[in-house]
């Protein structure tokens, strides 16, 4: 396999290397069919698009939008996905000692720490422009901004109120988000000097939305069992994909056994009974040992909380108001009270055996949420861990602590 | 007097007085490291900034304790104390979230107040709306003709500078500080102090008091009466005041930029210290912004991890005194530089000069 360094340069050679790497990704994809190893290629391909000369390089928050770029045919920038992508290959060393020296604390958000030192030592693209929304937290507003400041580039970011912690979110509110979004789209117009195609872009990530919504309500039903991790893994990277041809078929893929049969649940030999989790939270994305421990444990994640988005569709002739309310009702939005009520009536649809929330380092809205959430599942009288971690992390004291507490968690089910 | 308990004093003050309320700043009842801790205590993930670590506790203690008081056998109810309240304003996500924890714990006793990182005109009309909701929710809480203005002015963040800041001292940007403690360790330390941004620093206090009504006695003219309702511009116009006022680190990069360095520019310091809480996310990235600053500026800057309350302990005393006495050391060197005629007029005296080091603009002060 070849270093990063050999598929984000811009000589010659470099492009050579590329083009063979994705024929190998592809070739793999094309003996497995499945809608994980597609999506791989096709996040991995559009990313390297990125680091050629002259790209446009929207860095946008992780719920952003992305049809607002795709509509001009863009590939959003997401600082989680380039980090998480970043510290699982060659370069990990690399980015981590630049993030070492970086002057920024070391107790803010591993995500953004990556990225800005990535960024920084010339290990993922420079932004053309940065695009936040304030759903989920400050810190990455920050950094986005930080980083359009430092490199001289148009920054702007969705406001979005609050949704009640019960019921619908006003009319007015989505009205104003979408209007925000309309404004934002013919900026990134202006910024990039394309045209855009906003229908194509949402009617390509209409027919992703309802595979997908369609495999989550089999998931919720307990029709069909899958693999929380390797889902939400999928996921994550697929997020990189919406309103664009290759992210409706990818998605497509998965309404076929053949399509999911990578990410499906484990089946425990002798017919003994699979404890059924619920993972709140991100996933620690380099730790396979933990899910390998809790396999052999006769447990698995069969759902996780970050995958319930574009689960429905958006009105291809007046997007911006089904845009807006995709953003302002995301399960992780919103009070603590509305995230451990959601969550607990998650869990009991599922009926699950227990619920782990993943206290990623650095995340105030993730840890800060955790007291409710925990009390709300304890009164539920559902069994509930949460364990410290970081989503980037491998190996360590901390991810032997969660190992253990894991496995008491385990014996206690 | 009921008093309304505050974690961020970007709330108007004169609201929490026309509904009856006394304001007390949280920051003010934070428990020693010896208090006995409830079996039932509220708590925060460890990763959690002091500050809002300390605030849950605090709260958690003000109205546990006022319920418990109100209850007790024998004991006559103080109707204020069931009445308390907190009012968080929620800036970052730790503060929204010690919101989410106390409104969780305490039903209808905490308001939530979100605070935008922009001011632009459509965020100014959320956060007048939002006042306009606080200003019902404390209207509501008192019954019919128990509310009456507040007499009691309350407490709040009123660290003061130990003496007049002057230019060619040390500029310090910090968190909320209890009191003027790391102010005074500079000025023990031999140097002075040009200027504090700080939320609880006397240039953000002093423009609050004075951009808000004044509280006065009961039946003072200029105290509107309890139930009234203000008029509609009176939200829109508090809401524009505090985003004027609360430039603080959780605001857009650029205005928070373009007003240090006006700050910098009036303070004329020679070095730049930030005293950051550790696990604050809008701190870590404000001291990238003002080391860049400081940098662009050629002022030495140190950057030092502090509690909430603030305490001078071994290790931090000996890194601001390491850093204010090697200025010291430069100062001098740089004046027998100046003295001496080897330098004095020479052709190469500017790139001389310019390679001791990061005393240019300060220094002029």
């Amino acid at each position: 396999m070849p270093g990063m360094a050999d598929v984000t340069g811009d000589s010659l050679n470099a492009a050579l290397v590329r083009t063979a790497y994705l024929a190998q990704i592809r070739f793999k994809a094309m003996r497995a069919r499945t809608a994980r190893r597609y999506m791989e290629l096709h996040a991995l391909s559009a990313s390297l698009d990125l680091f050629k000369p002259g790209a446009i390089v929207p860095w946008v928050s992780y719920l952003f939008p992305t049809e607002l770029l795709t509509s001009y045919g863009l590939t959003p920038m997401i600082p989680e996905i380039g980090s998480a992508t970043l510290t699982g290959t060659d370069l990990r060393e690399a980015v981590e000692s630049a993030a070492a020296r970086m002057p920024l604390a070391r107790d803010v958000c591993s995500y953004h720490r990556i990225a800005l030192a990535a960024v920084e030592n010339d290990m993922l693209p420079a932004p053309s422009m940065c695009l936040g929304t304030t759903p989920l937290c400050l810190g990455k507003e920050c950094l986005l901004e930080m980083l359009a400041v430092r490199h001289s580039v148009p920054f702007r970011e969705i406001r979005v109120p609050m949704p009640p912690d019960e019921g619908e979110t006003a009319p007015e509110v989505i009205a104003d988000v979408a209007e925000q979004m309309r404004v934002l789209h013919e900026d990134i117009g202006r910024w990039s000097g394309r045209k855009p195609n906003l229908r194509k872009a949402i009617e390509l990530s209409n027919r992703a939305s309802a595979a997908w919504g369609h495999i989550m309500a089999e998931r919720l039903a307990g029709r069909i069992e899958m693999n929380g991790r390797s889902t939400f893994a999928t996921v994550f990277l697929g997020q990189l994909l919406w309103g664009t041809e290759e992210g409706a078929k990818d998605f497509e893929r998965l309404l076929s056994e053949k399509g999911r049969s990578d990410l499906m649940a484990p089946v425990l030999d002798g017919g003994r009974k699979l404890r059924r989790l619920l993972w709140l939270h991100t996933v620690p994305h380099h730790d396979a040992e933990i899910f390998e421990m809790m396999e052999r444990r006769g447990a698995a994640v069969i759902f996780e909380e970050m995958g319930q988005m574009h689960m429905e569709t958006v009105d291809p002739d007046d997007p911006f108001p089904g845009l807006a309310k995709r953003l302002t009702d995301n399960a992780l939005w919103g009070s603590s009270a509305r995230r451990a009520r959601l969550n607990v009536a998650l869990a009991k649809q599922l009926k699950v055996d227990g619920a782990v929330h993943f206290n990623h380092w650095g995340c105030r809205h993730g840890l800060g949420s955790l007291p409710v959430v925990r009390a709300a599942f304890v009164e539920a009288g559902i069994p509930f861990l949460a364990i410290d971690g970081d989503a980037l992390g491998r190996g360590g004291a901390q991810q032997d602590k969660a190992r253990q507490a894991m496995e008491s968690f385990l014996e206690l089910l | 007097m009921p008093y309304c308990y505050y974690t961020c004093n970007l709330i108007p003050f004169e609201i929490v007085a026309r509904n009856g309320f006394t304001a007390r700043w949280l920051g003010d009842h934070v428990r020693g490291p010896a208090t006995q801790t409830r079996r039932d205590a509220l708590s925060v993930h460890p990763m959690t900034c002091p500050y809002v670590t300390k605030l849950v506790a605090a709260a958690d203690q003000m109205l546990a304790g006022a319920d418990a008081a109100a209850t007790a056998p024998g004991a006559e109810p103080r109707a204020a104390h069931t009445a308390d309240c907190i009012v968080v304003p929620g800036g970052c996500d730790a503060a929204r979230r010690m919101g989410d924890l106390l409104a969780a714990a305490y039903p209808d006793r905490v308001f939530v107040l979100p605070m935008p990182r922009s001011a632009v005109p459509e965020v100014t009309e959320t956060l007048a709306a939002d006042l306009c909701r606080l200003d019902e929710w404390l209207s509501a809480r008192l019954p019919d003709g128990a509310a009456r203005p507040a007499a009691d002015p309350g407490s709040g963040p009123h660290a003061d500078y130990p003496a007049e800041p002057r230019p060619g001292g040390v500029f310090v940007v910090a968190g909320p500080l209890t009191d003027d403690s790391l102010l005074q360790l500079i000025s023990r330390l031999g140097a002075h102090v040009s200027g504090l941004e700080s939320c609880t620093s006397p240039d953000r206090w002093r423009l609050l008091a004075a951009g808000t009504a004044p509280v006065e006695p009961e039946g003072a003219a200029g105290v509107m009466p309890p139930g009234a309702a203000p008029a509609a511009g009176d939200h829109v116009h508090l809401a524009a005041r505090l985003l004027e006022i609360g430039m603080c680190p959780r605001r857009s990069t650029t205005a928070r930029r373009d007003y240090l360095n006006r700050r910098f520019d009036a303070a004329r310091p020679t070095s730049i210290i930030y005293a950051r809480q550790s696990f604050c996310d809008p701190g870590a990235y404000d001291s990238l912004l003002v080391a860049q600053l400081a940098a662009e500026r050629g002022l030495p800057y140190l950057e030092i991890e502090v509690d909430f309350p603030f305490d001078a302990n071994g290790p931090l005393r000996t890194r601001v005194e390491a850093f204010l006495e090697a200025q010291l050391l430069d100062d001098d060197l740089l004046a027998v530089l100046d003295d001496d005629d080897l330098f004095g007029g020479g052709p190469g005296e500017d790139d001389l000069l310019a390679t001791s080091g990061g005393h240019g603009a300060g220094g002029e002060g």
